[in-house]
């Protein structure tokens, strides 16, 4: 990147930013819960891009992470009283970095569509523990709790309400966007390009590929974690439905959508689906199976549309 | 090495001394890139020991013995072809230190780029640093896989044919550059070309069907009467 495009780069993201920050302040409740969850989902869809776009591994096994990082604030949340928030973050990420570690252990010794697989069973397996553990879980009724108070306790605290909810939420998902940007084009992130673009070759010039691997899912599983505590704490519940693998599905089809390869792309194209979605479900009425056209546009997009809505600015992104 | 009922390679027993550059010759389907793949930790010998250094590197994945100084170039092109020449030098380069680093730019790492270019220069691709890998011709590719080998800083460097499918005048170049790395490195290498194997090597081994059929300097071989019978006879 030259110092122009680094320029032009960094004036795109304050632009970005400053609109999202905005937003609530004009949009009616409705759609400002909506722009957040689209930040969250698309923290989400960023976190397997890890893996994704820049690993070369296809991972159905992000339900998971997220219905862990959700179960762990859930946790948090009603053990502890009053309620912190900061804890709910440590139990949720700790819970998604075990189960993260885990599943890399054993799946990260597979390739291509049989490392997919084992992610997928791995996520129903935790599904189904989480589903009939019911003394534990609440099982198919989930868990539901009261929000903690932002800030930090004893010092500064304030209710969270629509607009503090969803700068809060921004303010992680962009520091999560930079952390994952700088790590993508630090060494580390280099070698896992080269694992995608050629794994025994990497192996073969010395690197203990499977120990990176390892790393590079935990990570992501972590990203995944940290969206499932968001997730809990807008929604003040927790419940097995986000555990289950077609959750994972949709963050793959953000990635698709969006463009893999890019991390923005994956936000993106959590944004369009969720916007497709909600249009066509109003446009056609709820009775209306919707998803069919969705479905429909979906394909047309795979087929003229390969690399995704940011494909085109791919290798720019991730200068 | 056996795969189900076929003995790829029996008793192919040798040292190679420090400095030495030995090549391995044989008609194909004689075992020397099985050989190369047993060495490099691509395939799990099923019986013997391969010393490096006097430590038994046999059935290590080629990672670790990538990290203990050998390094291989491939018969076919094994580059990242979406990465620039430099991009593919500077992470094998990178495989020695730093590359765990995760909160750094890549670019701030001058002593990787430092290495990497130093290594274009000696392959003479530094005029091509920036371009895609996929996008050079097939014989800079094939001097790109001698680049990337020399990056990981091997003490013993296997070429695997480094010449396969180039012309005359590149053939000739490459083994130029063979001969200026061969000054501080100890290589094996296997070739066809027996006017190059004669000039460049002080050492030749002779593969057929998985056995050692001879050993010896150049003169030693070109004078062997079986080799003369099973291979040479051209």
């Amino acid at each position: 990147m030259t110092p122009r495009d680094h320029k032009y780069y960094w004036i795109g993201f304050a632009v970005i930013i400053a609109a999202l920050a905005i937003a609530p302040l004009v949009l009616p409740p409705y759609w400002q819960r909506f722009l957040t969850e689209i930040l969250i989902w698309g923290l989400l869809a960023m976190s397997s891009d890890i893996l994704i776009g820049y690993t070369g591994m296809v991972s159905f096994g992000h339900s998971a992470f997220f219905g862990l990082g959700m179960y762990g604030a859930a946790a948090a949340l009603l053990m502890f009283k009053p309620a912190n928030m900061w804890l709910a973050f440590v139990f949720g990420l700790t819970g998604a970095a075990l189960v993260a570690m885990f599943v890399a252990y054993f799946s990260t010794r597979l390739r291509d569509i049989y490392f997919a697989i084992t992610t997928l069973i791995f996520s129903q397996i935790f599904y189904v523990i989480i589903f009939t553990w019911t003394d534990v879980t609440g099982g198919e009724n989930g868990l539901s709790f009261s929000r903690p108070q932002l800030g930090i306790p004893g010092v500064w605290t304030t209710p969270f309400t629509g607009e503090t909810m969803h700068w809060f939420v921004l303010a992680v998902v962009a520091g999560s966007y930079l952390i994952l940007r700088r790590i993508t084009q630090s060494p580390f992130g280099m070698v896992l390009q080269s694992i995608r673009e050629n794994e025994p070759r990497t192996r073969a010039i010395g690197y203990p590929v499977e120990r990176y691997k390892i790393v590079a899912v935990m990570l992501s599983g972590m990203f995944a974690g940290l969206a499932g505590v968001l997730y809990a704490i807008q929604n003040r519940f927790a419940a097995p439905d986000f555990v289950h693998f077609l959750l994972s599905g949709e963050a793959v089809i953000f990635n698709v959508m969006g463009g893999i390869g890019t991390l923005v792309g994956p936000i993106v194209g959590a944004g369009f689906f969720l916007l497709l979605r909600e249009f066509l479900g109003r446009l056609f009425g709820e009775q209306f199976p919707y998803l069919i056209p969705l479905g429909f546009i979906f394909i047309v997009m795979i087929i003229f549309l390969p690399q995704g809505l940011l494909g085109f600015a791919r290798r720019w992104l991730n200068r | 090495m056996r795969f189900g009922g076929l003995t790829a390679l029996n008793n192919v027993n040798f040292q190679i001394n420090r400095g030495e550059v030995r090549a391995i010759i044989g008609a194909n389907g004689a075992g020397k890139s099985t050989f190369f793949n047993c060495l490099t930790g691509v395939l799990r010998p099923t019986s013997g020991r391969i010393l490096l250094n006097g430590e038994n590197v046999a059935g290590m994945p080629s990672n670790k013995i990538s990290q203990r100084g050998m390094a291989r170039s491939y018969q076919i092109t094994n580059i990242l072809p979406n990465a620039t020449t430099l991009e593919n030098v500077r992470i094998a380069a990178q495989s020695r230190r730093h590359g765990w680093s995760m909160l750094k730019h890549r670019d701030g790492y001058r002593d990787l780029i430092d290495k990497a270019e130093a290594v274009l220069d000696s392959v003479g691709l530094r005029p091509k640093a920036d371009e895609l890998a996929a996008n050079l011709s097939h014989g800079e590719q094939r001097n790109l896989e001698i680049g990337i080998a020399l990056a990981t800083e091997p003490q013993l460097l296997c070429l695997d044919e480094p010449t396969a499918g180039m012309s005359g005048a590149e053939t000739h170049e490459t083994m130029q550059l063979v001969r200026s790395i061969a000054k501080n490195l100890t290589i094996l290498i296997v070739e066809h070309d027996m006017q190059v194997v004669m000039e460049l090597c002080n050492q030749i081994t002779v593969l057929h069907y998985g056995e050692i059929l001879a050993q010896g300097t150049p003169a030693e071989i070109q004078q062997n009467a079986r080799v003369q019978e099973v291979y040479l006879k051209t």
